[in-house]
């Protein structure tokens, strides 16, 4: 049995008609489904305040009403449905405005893509890309290689390591971070590289710096001797009267460049007295007159 | 649908159709006498509010709300069906983390 329409829309029953209007008026507002689009509720009171009205806004009606000839039912007129359910259909809105967040499409993101109508409900996003580092020996960097690093899923992750990696580096492996989704691509694995130090070569840009002990023997006399490179042990002729300081050059003895060559290696001549002192140099030292030598010195001192 | 379909499903008349179309509160496709059922709701929505005693200033402004509504809906409900469409693990992790290192 539908309600008393005097009660729905708020007014006594001798009520004047200006003030049935108001009410109705106050409450159309209030419910009217199209000005609540998220409230269901709001169709069913809406009806209920409809119906009240449309019985009480006639003044004939209404008289009819009150004399019990018609009763509430009586008014029944079936109730289109409401511009909402238009509007929120699948089919699209001829009338739909994206205005109200237009300023929230600003990237190619995919929520710009849906907010522009253009793409489907489907969330479709790169994956993350993820950072990890590696340390690496200084030969294992100048060489090159293969690197294998272990994730904490247990999972490992093969890097191929380019022939004269820098420290600091950032190697980026495409696809191997967190996997897209809704069948996006993958993310990258970006691995920063640090290389350790090494005890006896050092890397100056494309060149490997390495200080070469020789005998005393080796430097007056000068002598073929092997010099550590970083692809392993090089012949190398050092000239006679070689003193420390001397450096020499082994070309091509470097680190690996991208296109196919290489830097050069440096080799630094520091002249060594033997380990332990030696009686019969000591004694020929003794009475050896290095008279051009001395002149050559004083000249030199500053 | 055709003009005489409309007009009785959406109870105006000619006068009031035409009107509505200058205006711009019914869409340019009605020109052409062709319409949807979304336009006789429109029609209705806007005798409903001429009934609960919107003047024909207000009617637009309205009009032009309730189209930015359904808009923001339609592109909410959108996202939210992409959301709840991942896993569970996924939901949480929209949003950039840092770095770690090994």
């Amino acid at each position: 049995m539908p309600a008393d329409p005097y009660q729905t829309l708020g007014v006594k029953k001798d009520a004047p008609q200006e003030a049935i209007q108001k009410a109705y008026r106050r409450l159309a507002k209030k419910f009217h489904p199209d000005l609540n689009p998220g409230n269901k509720q709001a169709e069913e009171r809406f009806k209920e305040i409809s119906l009240a009205y449309d019985l009480l806004g006639d003044p004939d009606k209404r008289a009819r009403f009150d004399r019990g000839e018609i009763d509430a039912s009586g008014a029944e007129r079936p109730r289109q449905r409401f511009y909402r359910d238009f509007a929120d259909a699948d089919g699209g809105n001829p009338y739909s405005s994206s205005a109200g967040f237009a300023d929230f499409i600003n990237s190619d993101d995919f929520l710009s893509d849906i907010f522009r109508g253009r793409g489907s409900a489907n969330l479709r996003m790169r994956g993350q890309d993820v950072h990890y580092r590696l340390e690496l020996d200084f030969l294992d960097a100048i060489n090159g290689g293969k690197q294998q690093l272990t994730l904490p899923d247990g999972s490992v992750l093969d890097v191929a390591i380019p022939p004269g990696t820098r420290d600091g580096q950032i190697l980026r492996l495409r696809g191997k971070g967190r996997p897209g989704i809704g069948g996006g691509p993958s993310g990258d694995a970006l691995i920063e590289i640090h290389v350790r130090p090494h005890r006896i070569f050092t890397r100056k840009g494309d060149d490997i710096h390495v200080d070469l002990p020789i005998t005393l023997r080796d430097a007056v006399l000068g002598a073929k001797v092997k010099v550590p490179t970083p692809s392993g042990e090089v012949s190398m002729t050092v000239p006679r009267w070689a003193n420390t300081g001397t450096v020499l050059r082994l070309k091509g003895q470097g680190v690996p460049r991208p296109g196919g060559s290489r830097g050069d290696e440096y080799v630094t001549v520091k002249v060594m007295l033997p380990e332990k002192p030696d009686p019969e140099l000591e004694k020929f030292i003794a009475q050896w007159q290095p008279l051009a030598a001395e002149r050559e010195r004083e000249a030199t001192r500053l | 649908m055709e003009t005489r379909e409309f007009l009785s499903a959406a109870r105006i008349d000619v006068g009031a159709m035409t009107a509505w179309i200058e205006a711009g509160w019914l869409a340019p496709h009605c020109k052409s006498g062709e319409f949807l059922d979304i336009d006789v709701a429109r029609a209705q929505l806007i005798r409903d509010l001429t009934d609960i005693g919107v003047n024909d200033e207000g009617i637009p402004v309205i009009l032009n709300l309730v189209d930015q509504l359904h808009g923001l809906r339609r592109a909410l409900h959108e996202v939210l069906v992409a959301v709840r469409a991942q896993p569970e693990a996924r939901r949480g992790g929209i949003p950039s983390r840092p770095s770690r290192s090994y």
